[in-house]
């Protein structure tokens, strides 16, 4: 439901990520983290601008 | 504004201290510690601060019951709304329902967002970009995510308007970058957001070309019709409410309904009824559907009841029991329908109604002409 509203207000859902990751899974977390970070500089500025 | 201010503007020291407006509440008759007359009394007693810091602040429906029964006319809604302001302005937050998602969508729409939110439109029949007729969808498509699962498919107004526009040979302007008519943030005390996103709207009408901006949600219609040109002074377009519109195409044969034979009754939404005074255009709507009967409940026109909650905040156990007893009083009226005209009023009728044994459908008035149409 979150992406859909986010596609309608016009932010690109790639944006949201929602994982669960265990207290033992430290590499996970790195990975998963890293990934995101990726896609966010990808996707480059978000058109609510910076600390919006 | 401070609360003296707001006191002067209302002329609230007119107040008799009679308690129509207490006795008339619908929130009162459930909530007994909350009072419009008490409201008024304290703003005038110089306690603005006490009743500033109260959640019973936000309690109020703003439906208009005590305005429109008042004797001296303290327009109560309005003077909440300006305590409202002061409140926010000192830092107290509302109490928002849905954790305040639906006033984050309307917030966001101020912050340069391009939204796609009319793919449905292109699909439900012709719209075009400029022209002289702009049909103003609202925040249906927000709604029709939020509350899908409540089975209440909020886009099938929007849908049913353009078709019907279309069947009357109009193709209306549908646009992505229409935002929030502002009615919430107006009502739930933050004015600078409606500007910005009212200042937004106007802009894009204009552009648009359009001569007419037609509404068939109630709180849009009326937030243009009467707050529009109190911050913006002349809109130079012609505010229309679905409704009389499709009136109009009714009496003059553009339009023909037949076979919707059953019995109705109908809910007054406060926007349109005692705040538009549009009472007359949905039943006489109702009347040239063959077959069909309308059956009022016991609180009609100015004295109907409020769906039990306004602009996304406060929904609370009162809003459940108002709703509850507004569901059953449209049950004895032995209607197998009931007929609403605002898209909240739909979502909140039927929330309420997924808790209940009663045997009720609930419509919107728009779909039923659709389905309706010869």
């Amino acid at each position: 439901m979150t992406r859909e509203l986010l596609e309608l207000v016009g932010i690109d859902s790639r944006r949201l990520a929602l994982e669960w990751v265990s207290s033992a899974e430290g590499a996970r977390f790195a990975e998963i983290v890293t990934t995101f970070t990726h896609r966010i500089k990808e996707l480059g500025k978000s058109p609510l601008g910076v600390a919006a | 504004m401070n609360i003296d201010e707001a006191v002067k503007l209302h002329r609230t020291y007119y107040c008799l201290d009679c308690g129509v407006c207490t006795g008339s509440c619908p929130v009162s008759r459930v909530l007994p510690s909350f009072s419009p007359r008490l409201i008024v009394e304290k703003a005038l007693l110089e306690l603005g601060d006490e009743l500033l810091q109260d959640k019973d602040l936000w309690s109020c429906l703003t439906c208009g019951r005590c305005f429109e029964r008042c004797p001296t006319s303290i327009n109560f809604p309005e003077f909440m709304r300006n305590l409202r302001e002061e409140a926010t302005k000192r830092g107290v937050a509302p109490a928002l329902s849905h954790h305040g998602l639906l006033q984050t969508v309307m917030e966001l729409q101020t912050q340069g967002v391009r939204q796609k939110k009319t793919d449905w439109a292109r699909e439900a029949g012709k719209i075009a970009e400029t022209g002289d007729v702009f049909f103003f969808v609202g925040c249906m498509p927000y709604f029709n995510v939020i509350f899908r699962d409540l089975g209440v498919d909020s886009l099938s107004i929007g849908r049913n308007v353009i078709k019907i526009l279309n069947a009357a040979g109009i193709t209306p302007v549908v646009s992505d970058r229409e935002s929030c008519c502002g009615h919430d943030m107006l009502w739930n005390g933050k004015p600078e957001v409606f500007k910005k996103l009212g200042a937004q709207n106007l802009d894009l009408i204009r552009e648009s070309g359009a001569k007419k901006v037609v509404f068939s949600c109630p709180e849009g219609y009326y937030t243009f019709k009467h707050h529009y040109p109190q911050y913006f002074g002349e809109l130079g377009f012609e505010v229309v409410h679905f409704y009389d519109y499709l009136e109009r195409m009714l009496a003059d044969g553009s339009l023909k309904l037949q076979n919707g034979g059953s019995a109705y009754t109908y809910h007054d939404p406060c926007r349109l009824g005692r705040m538009a005074k549009i009472y007359d255009s949905p039943r006489s709507i109702l009347k040239h559907i063959h077959g069909s009967e309308l059956r009022e409940m016991e609180r009609n026109r100015e004295n109907a009841v409020c769906c039990g909650t306004t602009g996304w905040a406060n929904c609370s156990s009162c809003s459940k029991q108002i709703q509850a007893e507004r569901l059953k009083e449209a049950a004895a009226t032995g209607a197998e329908t009931l007929i609403t005209a605002c898209p909240k009023c739909q979502i909140h009728l039927n929330c309420a109604l997924a808790t209940m044994d009663t045997k009720l459908e609930i419509k919107d008035l728009t779909t039923l002409v659709a389905e309706s149409i010869a």
